[in-house]
């Protein structure tokens, strides 16, 4: 077993990389370089890193300026504020001008425990995907963090990327493409999918384990890491099988399930269909395990899920 | 001061604001907001900056964002002036299905504007981002012109941007506050108690200028003296204007702000502005 890591370490550490790679890649903050992870780009580029001070609005849009000046920024803040605060610069600024501006948004999701409601976003993924030209992605492991990070470089065009805030193992193997509009299986399933991504991925592939020794079920995991686009194939195949979970550190209501649902319903598909997530409530401070515990996100809660969505007519 | 270049750039801001009652009369536009900037803009975009009608992303162009985006008429007129396009194509197409002209830019349909707007208190912090992206790449040439209204300056990423340009040296950065006291409410001081204006962007440790905006010699002096592009202090030119500037019934009126004349009301207009650039030159 890989030691756990800190992803948005792993991503901030990484941007530096970028740095060396493409010396158009530039990092705008607002004051949270040190709980982004990505000083080390700041000591080896200062004159491209730029930090604004406690100003997401400006955050955006000054990355937008740049942006349209060729450049292609980094912006990191945590997701309320980017999703939230800083929406409209994001919708009007950077989306409708399609400018090529990443935006990695740390504790999204629950995953933001003991910090609580004001700095956690389970709002952040219906947000952005609802937003035109922005793709937005859910990181699961540090290597395809890393993989994404790479990959981002080639898109010219804005992009979303959750992050979780506790450490994980890894759950990819060497060899994978990633790509908007991918996914990647994890486990292949016989019975049913467990549809997710990010933090919660790690929880499916226990709960599949589970599902197979307790129940002998053979149950998938799919992480829908391109959450906008998605993997449509993937759906369909997932779909095939009759039981579909999808969770997701999320509000209930927009993000992965909304778009599924729709894209299932759209085409006539029949499938039993449950979606787990956060549900459509605030919820006081506790930490992150608590939390996915108290949604059904956790190994247990995704499995006992799916054994009851399994045992319905479809 | 060049009295024969004053009297051919106030023609031409009379050219504009001509064209703009010219479409007041065909369609609802924020006449009140495109007279009071109309002077400034004639001098920036038939002056001023330097522009490549060929190639709207020439890398040595000046930038400009209109962050008092509803202003796009008297923009779309003086972009027309240099040949971005005809005027009769955006008396025709302005609030057209289709057309390239509306009530705020827009640059999917038209790739003269440099970034889109319409939304208040945004232009100027992109405006920012743009003026460091020159620095970064090394244009030492281009500055980046913005126009703002005096309400916008109650948006809270106005001053955001406010103190970032000062930290980031963005002396390339020319901003306006089109100061015409009104905003769609009511006044300025009734709405916003916004106070001196110049005064708190001084202390944010700006370069700022006063001047009467709707008054040519002087717009055409400040643009002669602004620092080198290479500077360190960011512009700003709190130009105190007059809304509905040029047409008596129009200035000074919060009615309109927005809206359509009649054809009478077009032909009175029309009357005086030509009579008063008549009566202003007719003896020099």
């Amino acid at each position: 077993m890989s030691e756990k890591v800190f992803l948005r370490n792993v991503v901030g550490e990484y941007t530096q990389v970028l740095g060396n790679r493409d010396s158009k890649v530039v990092v705008v903050n607002a004051d949270l370089s040190g709980t982004c992870r990505n000083k080390s780009f700041s000591d080896s580029f200062p004159n491209r890193s730029f930090n604004v001070g406690i100003a997401e609005q400006n955050m955006i849009s000054f990355a937008a300026g740049l942006a349209h000046e060729g450049f292609k920024p980094y912006v990191f803040t945590m997701a309320p504020f980017l999703s939230m605060r800083a929406c409209e610069q994001v919708r009007t600024d950077v989306a409708y001008g399609n400018k090529n501006v990443k935006m990695i948004a740390v504790y999204a999701g629950v995953s933001g425990g003991i910090s609580g409601a004001t700095h956690w976003s389970i709002e952040d993924c219906g947000i952005m995907t609802s937003i035109p030209n922005v793709s937005v992605f859910e990181l699961s492991d540090s290597k395809m963090a890393r993989k994404l990070l790479d990959y981002s470089l080639s898109l010219n065009k804005p992009v979303y990327i959750r992050i979780g805030v506790d450490p994980v193992d890894d759950v990819y193997d060497d060899e994978f493409v990633i790509k908007e509009g991918g996914s990647t299986e994890l486990i292949q399933g016989k019975d049913g999918y467990i549809l997710c991504s990010g933090v919660v991925v790690h929880q499916a592939v226990l709960a599949s384990k589970i599902l197979k020794e307790e129940y002998n079920l053979i149950v998938g995991v799919i992480d829908m890491y391109s959450i906008k686009p998605f993997d449509a194939e993937a759906l369909l195949k997932a779909v095939n099988t009759k039981n579909v979970v999808v969770a997701q550190d999320h509000n209930v209501y927009g993000g992965l399930g909304s778009i599924l649902a729709k894209y299932i319903v759209e085409n006539g598909w029949t499938c039993n269909f449950r979606i787990l997530g956060i549900n459509d409530e605030f919820v006081s401070m506790a930490h992150a395990p608590f939390l996915y515990k108290k949604y059904k996100l956790d190994a247990n809660g995704i499995s006992e899920s799916f054994v009851s969505l399994s045992k319905k007519e479809n | 001061m060049d009295n024969k270049l004053i009297k051919e750039l106030e023609y031409k801001s009379l050219q504009i604001r001509i064209n703009l009652i010219t479409l007041c009369n065909k369609e609802v536009i924020h006449i009140g907001g495109d007279l009071s900037i109309c002077d400034i803009m004639t001098a920036l975009w038939q002056y001023k900056m330097t522009y490549n009608i060929n190639d709207p992303f020439d890398e040595s162009r000046d930038r400009f964002v209109l962050s008092k985006g509803h202003a796009s008429a008297v923009t779309s007129f003086n972009q027309a002036a240099i040949g971005c396009f005809s005027t009769q194509s955006v008396l025709k197409e302005y609030a057209k299905d289709g057309g390239r002209f509306s009530m705020h830019s827009c640059n999917l349909v038209n790739p003269y504007v440099e970034i889109s707007t319409g939304s208040l208190g945004h232009g100027f912090p992109v405006a920012c981002g743009i003026a460091a992206g020159l620095r970064l790449k090394g244009n030492k040439k281009s500055r980046v012109y913005t126009i703002m209204g005096d309400g916008e300056q109650s948006e809270g990423s106005i001053w955001e941007a406010a103190l970032n340009a000062v930290k980031y040296k963005l002396g390339n950065l020319i901003a306006f506050v089109d100061n015409n006291c009104l905003e769609a409410d009511g006044t300025i001081d009734e709405i916003t108690s916004l106070g001196d204006i110049g005064k708190k962007y001084t202390s944010f440790g700006w370069n700022v200028v006063e001047i009467d905006g709707n008054n040519m010699s002087e717009i055409i002096d400040c643009l002669d003296n602004i620092p080198d592009s290479n500077s360190e202090i960011p512009t700003i030119i709190i130009a105190h204007t007059i809304k509905g500037k040029g047409v008596s019934f129009m200035e000074n009126q919060r009615r309109w702000h927005a809206g359509k004349i009649s054809d009478d009301q077009l032909d009175e207009a029309a009357t005086e502005l030509n009579e008063n650039f008549l009566k202003r030159w007719s003896n020099v």
